[in-house]
């Protein structure tokens, strides 16, 4: 082994990229970012608040960006291939350069399910359904011609999640928790709406979860209708009309609403199911990406020196990414002294 | 000319009289059973039919074509084609020209049932006749075409990718046994007419045989035991026909008539559900047309094996068949015979036993039936969405913007709710409550006086004008009606130069209504028309149908891959269909847009 720093190559400078990075170089490793967007922050970078204390997302990525501010990032950066050497990895970039390293390291993330493809639903369609992510950017711009004082608002969960006709069996995890807290903020901005859910089951799985949701029908008079929504109409005024079934009251359900926020699930980043299948990285039957096993090496892949962080392997919480970045670190460390 | 035997008999033609009389009786037998099993007017329909010119002359025509020539084979596959026509058409032109020899040589023995196919045996002709040799000649010519046939079966059964097969039948025990026979008649034929040649006369085919064998054998002790095999071959084909599947020869000669008298399955099993179920000759095209097929699992589910399942009697399998198919109608259109692989299934499928039934007779439709009196009226279009068009707003938007367009007055059927068409209980067996739905529904549409209904779901227009007898209403699919449109001048769409766009027939819009033209018609207007790989009656079902019962999602994904590869053969930059089902079934897979026929108008108009 020469004196030479080993080149670990990150993917994606999301909060598990950029938390990881920062955890390498603190090993004495030399990571490089690479990112394809202009900035770095991914899909954190585009929230307003966090669950469950509505911790403003900045509060969370300022520090990540502040202590990865010495690493080698490449921004607006494509990978075109990556190629396994002997024990290397060569990545050629869309300018052309090729980056040679010891490990590589997914911090892909997730891609938002595109709602329109559940047309029965009306995104893209009519004017007033947007998605957990458009409602999102509201809270940060409060630019939206769509939200303009709504009376009657409401939320459909598990869209393009637990959904075999949308090809995903399954569940994205956090967008229970995000509907709720985004029912709430709704809720605060305009106190005399009324908010409905529509959900299948509430998985509310996380610390101080169930407590939010309680305070979401106490505090706020959200109310949560246990069933699938059926169909989406438009009225004549451009209201939207929803149809359910309350499953608990055993009756069909039909509400007149100004805004629907369908919560798009969670999916694989297509770009990471490209790359893997090139250096021969298995894919899960969920679509995520495989890891050697789901218990005690979900951060490794079957294959040496290619590690996992994040959403890449399925739905995370962001303290499950930041926890999966820091063990990821260990995992190239150890490999890499090993082989040293 | 002179015959051999005064007592014109030898014992070998017992096993020939032995199979003959028992494949006689047999089938006798059965055409009466299958007759008595029609209901009572199907019955008097049919007997009827047999007595009238019209269609003694298409009896005939059908049967000559079908059964002997092979006339749809043909323009399928040639070599397919002329495998079958030569063995078929040649072995019937044996049996006539045996009987023509019997009748102008020795006319006394032509009540002998055997002289005519073992003649050359019993008569010694000599070619040196006009008669004698043009008989001769032909005898020949139509053996060695019968010869040529086999050939070709025997490679098509080791080979069948030669002769343009991907997949062809497993066989049964008996159906070897049958096939086997088969074969090795007609080469025995030719070794005992060989071998009696030089006393019985022969022709270009039988005489130089006859003296390539003589050369080394120098005697006729083999003549009499080839002569036995023969026959015994013709008598294990003719006792286990009934058995196999070669039981169509026969099957299709009384299904061809009962088809064109309009006669169709009433019954799961009896009549003429049984009629096509041995009217099916086991050739396994339908096998390679299934959509089902792209997955190894399913191949034994195709339309030749429930045939085969319905006459061993296997319930699950047929249930399990039956409930898999995803009724798009392809086997039945490739199918050489017109065997109804869908209709057999439904028909299967009535028998089900749900534990529960839901009751619609009692649903109160008041309201809905107010509403469309309220606003309809002769001169209006009522427009029925139906559940998949309600689940694709775009399309409803798009179909409703264009009759904006059109100045065509219109209302809606189901604004708010509505009912549904029946078809899919329909595809589930559930007869009775669809009948229940079907009369609900009629009121509505009665109610309103609209003189037009119009859908954009086909799977609601094939129920609509097959199921609802709507005297007085044109049903129309909205693909259909926009073409009309565009051809009156009433919708104005801007060509667009180099847009390529390929028409999916959607199975039941296809098939079903044999509606292909139309669509294509009004999508020229609109772009630059494609073809797909497979098109027109030949379309490749989305794998979305409602008709499956049991296949998953899961399942259905390698079909609609399938699907969508032979769809975009031709590059298109968009797919167009007229079915919602087959809209939405291909967004999940496709890589490129796929639209609704009305959206692509509406773009352009």
């Amino acid at each position: 082994m020469t004196n030479r720093q080993p080149v670990i190559a990150v993917i994606g400078a999301g909060i598990a990229g950029l938390e990881a990075a920062h955890q390498l170089a603190a090993l004495g490793y030399k990571p490089v970012l690479i990112e394809k967007a202009p900035v770095v922050g991914g899909h954190v970078a585009e929230w307003n608040r966090l669950f469950p204390d509505m911790t403003p997302a900045a509060e969370v990525l300022e520090p990540l960006r502040a202590r990865a501010e010495g690493i080698k990032t490449l921004l607006n950066t494509e990978i075109s291939a990556i190629n396994r050497l002997k024990d290397e990895y060569n990545i050629v970039l869309g300018d052309g350069t090729t980056l040679l390293c010891q490990a590589v390291l997914f911090a892909t993330g997730f891609h938002l399910f595109d709602a329109s493809r559940k047309e029965e639903y009306g995104y893209g369609i009519y004017n007033r359904v947007i998605t957990n992510r458009d409602l999102e950017q509201w809270f940060n711009t409060r630019q939206d011609s769509r939200i303009d004082h709504p009376k009657a608002v409401g939320f459909v969960h598990c869209v393009g999640s637990r959904d075999l006709k949308a090809g995903n069996a399954q569940c994205s995890k956090v967008c229970c928790i995000t509907a709720i807290k985004q029912a709430i903020e709704i809720k605060e901005e305009f106190p005399d709406a009324e908010v409905y859910c529509f959900y299948m089951d509430l998985r509310l799985f996380g610390k101080k979860y169930e407590d939010f949701y309680i305070r979401a029908q106490r505090d706020y008079g959200i109310h949560f209708i246990r069933g699938r929504v059926s169909e989406v109409g438009e009225a004549i005024d451009g209201r939207v009309v929803v149809k359910a079934e309350d499953t608990l009251s055993g009756r069909p359900v039909k509400v007149t609403l100004d805004l629907l926020v369908l919560m798009a699930g969670i999916v694989c980043n297509p770009d990471a199911r490209h790359y893997a299948q090139q250096i021969g990285v298995a894919r899960d039957e969920d679509g995520f990406l495989e890891s050697r096993n789901n218990l005690d090496a979900i951060t490794e892949s079957s294959r040496p020196g290619v590690f996992f962080a994040g959403a890449c392997t399925g739905a995370k919480t962001v303290p499950e990414t930041l926890a999966e970045a820091r063990s990821a670190a260990l995992a190239i460390h150890l490999y890499l002294s090993k082989r040293a | 000319m002179r015959e051999r035997f005064a007592s014109g008999f030898d014992p070998f033609v017992i096993p020939f009289l032995i199979g003959m009389f028992f494949v006689l009786g047999y089938c006798l037998v059965a055409m009466v059973r299958v007759i008595a099993q029609l209901p009572k007017d199907d019955r008097k329909r049919f007997l009827l039919s047999l007595i009238k010119p019209k269609y003694i002359w298409m009896n005939l025509r059908d049967i000559f074509l079908n059964c002997l020539i092979h006339v749809k084979l043909w323009q399928r596959n040639k070599v397919l084609g002329y495998m079958h026509s030569s063995i078929a058409f040649g072995w019937f032109m044996l049996i006539v020209l045996g009987h023509l020899e019997v009748m102008l040589f020795v006319p006394e023995r032509i009540h002998l049932f055997y002289y005519p196919i073992f003649f050359n045996y019993f008569v010694a002709e000599t070619e040196s006749t006009v008669q004698g040799s043009l008989l001769m000649f032909l005898m020949d010519f139509f053996l060695l075409m019968i010869l040529s046939g086999i050939v070709l079966a025997v490679i098509k059964r080791f080979a069948s990718r030669i002769v343009g097969m991907r997949r062809t039948t497993r066989l049964s025990l008996m159906d070897r046994v049958g096939l086997y026979s088969l074969w090795a008649i007609f080469p025995l034929r030719l070794l005992a007419e060989s071998f009696t040649a030089h006393i019985s006369g022969g022709s270009f085919l039988t005489i130089p045989a006859n003296w390539i064998f003589r050369q080394f054998l120098g005697n006729d002790l083999n003549a009499l035991p080839t002569w036995w095999a023969y026959s015994i071959a013709l008598m294990v084909f003719m006792c286990v026909l009934p058995f196999t599947r070669y039981m169509h020869i026969p099957a299709e000669m009384l299904l061809i008539p009962m088809r064109n008298a309009g006669i169709k399955i009433r019954h799961p099993r009896k009549g003429f559900a049984s009629l096509e179920v041995y009217s099916c000759p086991g050739c396994g095209v339908c096998i390679d047309a299934c959509p089902m097929s792209v997955q190894k699992v399913n191949c034994k589910d195709a339309t030749v094996y429930l045939n085969r399942q319905l006459r061993r009697g296997d319930e699950r399998r047929i249930a399990e068949i039956s409930d898999k198919c995803l009724l798009c109608g392809k086997c039945s259109a490739v199918c050489q015979v017109g065997v109804q692989g869908p209709e057999l299934r439904l028909a299967q499928r009535e028998r089900r036993k749900y534990a529960l039934s839901p009751a619609f007779a009692g649903l109160d439709t008041a309201a809905l039936v107010s509403a469309a009196a309220s606003g309809g009226g002769p001169g209006k279009v009522l427009y029925f969405q139906g559940c998949m068009t309600r689940l694709t707003p775009s399309i409803r938007r798009a179909t409703t913007s264009l009759l904006d367009k059109a100045d065509v007055r219109w209302q809606l059927m189901d604004p708010d709710e509505g009912l549904c068409c029946g078809r899919p209980l329909m595809m589930a067996g559930r007869t009775e409550q669809a009948r229940e739905l079907i009369a609900k529904n009629r009121e509505i549409i009665r109610a309103s006086g609209c003189d037009t209904l119009l859908l954009s779901c086909p799977i609601c227009y094939r129920v609509f004008r097959d199921e609802y007898a709507l005297e007085g209403v044109r049903v129309v699919h909205h693909s259909v009606f926009f073409q009309e449109l565009i051809a009156a001048g009433k919708l104005q769409v801007r060509h667009e130069e180099g847009l390529r766009l390929v028409w999916h027939d959607p199975c039941e819009l296809g098939r079903g209504c044999g509606i292909y033209e139309q669509p294509r018609q009004a999508l020229a207007a609109a772009g630059e028309l494609v073809e797909a790989d497979r098109h027109h009656a030949e379309s490749i079902c989305c794998g979305g149908s409602l008709g499956s019962l049991t296949l998953s999602f899961g399942q259905r994904v390698p079909m609609v891959r399938n699907a969508l590869d032979k769809l975009t053969a031709a590059a298109p930059d968009q797919i167009v269909t007229g079915c919602p089902l087959c809209l939405a079934t291909f967004v999940r897979e496709a890589d490129r847009p796929v639209r609704d026929i009305a959206e692509v108008l509406d773009e352009r108009s």
